[in-house]
């Protein structure tokens, strides 16, 4: 019978997924990494319980006021616990020498100022400082590009996802912010800007990271919120 | 073999649907007993003296009550009526389906319509829902041997048949279908005499008649049915520029007729009612139940209940949504009316006599008399629907001191008390005042009490048969499954998606707000979808790393693949606003509504493109002969200027000036209908003669697709539409 015939299955035969240009980003070493990493999502989540009538009450003076709260909670979390762009070795080998050379050389002072904290005792805290300070450069460069770039790409669109075009741009680009903040931040941080890993966050190929889970949690959940509107209760 | 069982399977489900729907409609639109014949007075009953030999019954279509009560309404001589006293004021409660035809019905018998009347009321040609063989007020006047007159909406002629001396009816229905009518009438020879329609001509059809009725003696009841400002809403909504003029319009009419009964002798014991049959939502249109479709205004007007001494303050602010001083259900019009009129009140009655109008009577036995006509015929009904309770005057439910009954118990405590306190009063031959307003307010207790409960029945559903029905569509679903399940799982991703498209849309219909903004729900689904398969494609492409050789050809597939995915998602963004639907956000602003009508320019420009590419697409389609693309050009240009013809008279505010006036000269007393027969005459002699070209010509210049055919009048009669309704994408 001809019905009996299976129906031909479609071309699922997807090559097998080639590796990621970038290794999965993991979590710096340290004890303070490790710990706040798990803190920052409570804290993100308090932040929101405990602002969350204002923000029903006037939304634009809340979310206003609320991203130099956010931009310090994501700074200290990208700062203490993610590694700066280029500062893990390129297994692809496609960036140049010059980088990888930088790398080392970073390394090689970190460990120079550990070792030397540690011989020392007492200028540790000096010693946290200068990585602060080491780590300040690509934290305040990575934030300059979320602000200038990821907000309005954000906002764009959010607007192709049906936020209105006419009214309401202050409240848009707010929005925009706090999610560039959230997903772009940490990723800008992490990646640089690498066309080749940006490629694949936007295709949705990077392995699902801290980094990158958190901006497709953003993005997801962003998309999820749209559903109550409707309703008029 | 296997698969014939599958077939069957299919088969069976394709069977079953109907079969499900059919049994959980008869449950949906439950039958209603009603209760046959005229109400009569008894014999020896005492029938409280009527207090106005006529009435002038004008309603107003979709008349809400803020459109005469606040202070942004028209109708200032109204409201100085209300301050005087001459008028009583209400918003009176009409429930859904707040519709003209279901509305008329609950007026004028006083029961309360099903949803089944909303078919009925645009089935129109269905005679079945003609309240000719039910009791009525309007049968009450003509029992009595009174002449009963209409003008206004020919529904009620339909209602009626044979009810009215005289009558001149419009129809109220060329707003919504007034494409389809278009059509219907250019093939029908029917008259179009209100065609180039404007929001005043089916009005002014009703209101040159009134001086000359005013001053006939004949008549003791005249209906007027206005239908203008319903159009208005229609189109432009309740905020429109034509809303203040057409409530003045109005309102004018109110002056002309309060005057000629406070001058005409003969009209010196007349009854003038004004009410809307339903209200508006915030976009003009009705149907549902939002508090502006289900709250109409209501007005009793005379001299005479200037005797009450209750002038009231007008205009005043709303005291909740939309309702103006105190709220009354539509059906209670119905025994107020007739108790005024001196009439029997109709058998198949659930309104209740409007307390505010009951001391019109001195007397307070006339008073108790009245209600207890009402009460006695709202009994009937009760024990017609409930036959299992008894309602006898002499049983007291034991539960009745408890405090907290309800539904029919509440209903059995009510009506023994006013009983009790009735017999008290025959045995105390003295009336004192005080009794007899304790004997009102029972009554009316207990008349209020049974309009909640039957209210509540006359919609009530046949639950067997909507459980039985939702089992055999269930099991349709069942049968399905293996079909569906084979189908779908080679298409992983796509086939979750539909499932889980199916689902939600389902777990939706149980929350009405999502039932009602329907459309967020697929703009919501379509755009993650759409931007789901972009990044799939995206991922995809990646994985095919560009060669050296193809490097540019990639690039370029991949930027036009990019520019692709951003148009599409902008004409998506494009298209959800087109149009505003749903309930929450109707008023908002929308490109067909007030971009396009402020640039004229874009909206023709656009039309013209679409005639244009129509054009193209029709010529190309053929081999290149000499006549097709002549014949071609000229249909369209035919239809073109039958679309332009059409938007200066239907909706000349698309067209500035200048342009009314030039296509008007085009127009020069040609009747639209003939455009439109040109238009269509057009059309098909396009089909026949690609038909013969087609066959003549051996060697098709490129292969015509068959179904290219049926599609070529649709896409030239979508193009018909008014211009801003629908997107003139095609």
């Amino acid at each position: 019978m001809a019905s009996t015939t299976p129906p031909t299955p479609a071309p699922n035969t997807a090559p097998p997924k080639p590796k990621p240009s970038q290794p999965p980003v993991s979590i710096l070493p340290t004890q303070f990494a490790r710990a706040y990493a798990l803190a920052h999502p409570a804290l993100l989540l308090s932040l929101v319980v405990y602002r969350f009538t204002s923000v029903v009450e006037n939304p634009i003076a809340e979310l206003l006021g609320d991203i130099p709260y956010l931009v310090g909670l994501q700074a200290v979390y990208v700062m203490g616990c993610l590694p700066p762009a280029g500062s893990e070795k390129d297994p692809s080998g496609s960036g140049p020498d010059a980088s990888e050379h930088k790398t080392i050389k970073k390394s090689a002072s970190i460990s120079a100022l550990r070792r030397r904290g540690k011989a020392t005792g007492s200028a540790s805290w000096s010693t946290g400082l200068v990585l602060v300070a080491w780590k300040l450069t690509p934290a305040l460069l990575s934030l300059t590009l979320t602000a200038l770039l990821a907000t309005p790409v954000l906002a764009i669109l959010l607007i192709l996802f049906g936020a209105p075009f006419t009214t309401h741009h202050a409240l848009t680009f707010l929005c925009a912010a706090h999610m560039a903040l959230l997903s772009s931040f940490p990723l800008i941080y992490t990646h640089g800007v690498d066309g080749t890993v940006w490629r694949e966050v936007w295709g949705a190929a990077r392995p699902l990271d801290a980094v990158w889970g958190g901006a497709l949690g953003t993005c997801i959940g962003a998309w999820l919120g749209a559903v109550p509107i409707p309703l008029d209760w | 073999m296997k698969a014939v069982p599958a077939n069957l399977l299919v088969f069976a489900a394709n069977v079953l649907i109907p079969v499900g729907i059919l049994v959980f409609s008869f449950g949906f639109f439950p039958y209603k007993p009603l209760i046959p014949g005229l109400a009569t007075f008894g014999r020896s009953e005492y029938v409280p003296p009527r207090i106005f030999d006529k009435v002038i019954f004008m309603v107003v279509d979709a008349l809400r009550s803020d459109f005469v009560f606040s202070n942004t309404s028209g109708f200032l001589f109204t409201q100085s009526l209300i301050r005087s006293g001459a008028a009583i004021p209400f918003t009176a409660y009409a429930g859904s389906p707040t519709v003209t035809m279901p509305r008329l019905k609950a007026i004028t018998t006083g029961s309360v319509p099903s949803f089944l009347d909303v078919i009925l009321n645009i089935a129109e040609s269905d005679t079945s829902s003609t309240l000719a063989y039910q009791d009525t007020w309007l049968a009450q006047i003509k029992a009595k041997g009174d002449r009963l007159v209409m003008y206004g909406d020919d529904t009620w002629l339909k209602l009626f048949p044979g009810m009215f001396s005289r009558a001149d009816g419009t129809t109220s229905f060329f707003v919504s279908v007034s494409r389809t009518l278009l059509f219907t009438q250019s093939v029908l020879p029917r008259k179009l005499t209100f065609f180039p329609q404007d929001f005043t001509e089916v009005d002014t059809n009703v209101t040159r008649h009134i001086p000359n009725e005013l001053a006939q003696h004949d008549w003791s009841c005249l209906i007027m049915h206005y239908l203008g400002l319903d159009h208005i809403g229609h189109k432009a909504g309740p905020q429109s520029s034509f809303m203040i003029p057409k409530q003045n319009e109005m309102d004018s009419i109110v002056t002309q007729v309060y005057g000629a009964i406070e001058q005409k002798p003969h009209l010196q014991s007349t009854l003038f009612v004004l009410c809307g049959d339903h209200g508006m939502n915030d976009a003009g249109n009705h149907g549902g139940s939002s508090a502006g479709e289900t709250s109409p205004a209501l007005l009793f007007i005379s001299p005479k209940l200037q005797s009450l001494g209750a002038g009231r303050d007008s205009p005043v602010d709303a005291i909740d949504e939309l309702q103006y001083y105190r709220t009354v259900d539509q059906t209670d019009i119905t025994p107020t009316l007739a108790g005024l009129l001196g009439l029997p009140i109709p058998l198949n009655s659930l309104g209740v006599f409007i307390p505010e109008l009951l001391d019109m009577w001195h007397l307070g036995s006339q008073r108790i008399q009245l209600l207890n006509q009402n009460a006695k015929q709202f009994l009937r009904i009760l024990k017609e629907t409930h036959s299992a309770h008894s309602f006898d005057d002499s049983t007291v439910p034991s539960n009745c001191y408890a405090g907290s009954q309800s539904g029919l118990d509440e209903v059995q405590c009510a009506w023994s008390r006013a009983q009790r306190l009735l017999r008290q009063d025959d045995a105390a031959t003295a009336h004192s005042i005080h009794v007899q307003a304790e004997i009102e307010t029972a009554l009316l207790h207990f008349l209020e009490v049974s309009q909640e409960v039957m209210s509540g029945a006359a919609s009530n559903y046949d639950v067997m048969h909507l459980l039985l029905g939702t089992c055999i569509t269930g099991l349709a679903v069942l049968f399905s499954f293996p079909d569906t399940y084979k189908a779908l799982s080679g298409h992983r991703h796509s086939g979750l998606f539909l499932v889980a498209c199916m689902l939600l849309y389902g777990a939706m219909m149980f929350a009405s707000s999502y039932v009602e903004e329907e459309q967020q729900f697929w703009y919501w689904i379509s755009t993650g979808w759409v931007f789901y398969l972009h990044v799939r494609s995206f991922e995809s492409q990646q994985k095919a790393p560009p060669q050296a050789a193809n490097q540019s050809t990639h690039s370029a597939a991949y930027l036009s693949h990019t520019m692709g995915v951003f148009i599409l998602a902008i004409s998506h963004r494009i298209l959800r606003r087109w149009n505003q639907t749903g309930q929450k956000f109707t008023a908002e602003p929308d490109l067909a509504r007030i971009y396009f009508p402020s640039h004229q320019g874009s909206l023709w420009f656009l039309v013209g493109l679409t005639y244009a590419d129509v054009c193209l697409n029709l010529i190309n389609d053929l081999t290149p002969s000499f006549i097709w693309p002549l014949l071609c050009l000229a249909v369209t240009a035919t239809c073109f200027t039958f679309k332009l013809v059409f938007a200066a008279s239907e909706s000349p505010e698309l067209l500035d000036e200048t342009a009314v006036r030039s296509v008007a000269a085009l127009l020069n007393g040609i009747p639209l209908v003939l455009y439109a027969r040109v238009a269509m005459g057009g059309i098909v002699l396009l089909l026949l003669a690609s038909r013969f070209i087609a066959k003549s010509s051996h060697s098709p210049h490129r292969r015509i697709k068959g179904n290219q055919y049926p599609d070529l009048p649709d896409s030239q009669v979508a193009t018909q539409g008014s211009g801003n309704d629908e997107p003139n994408i095609c």
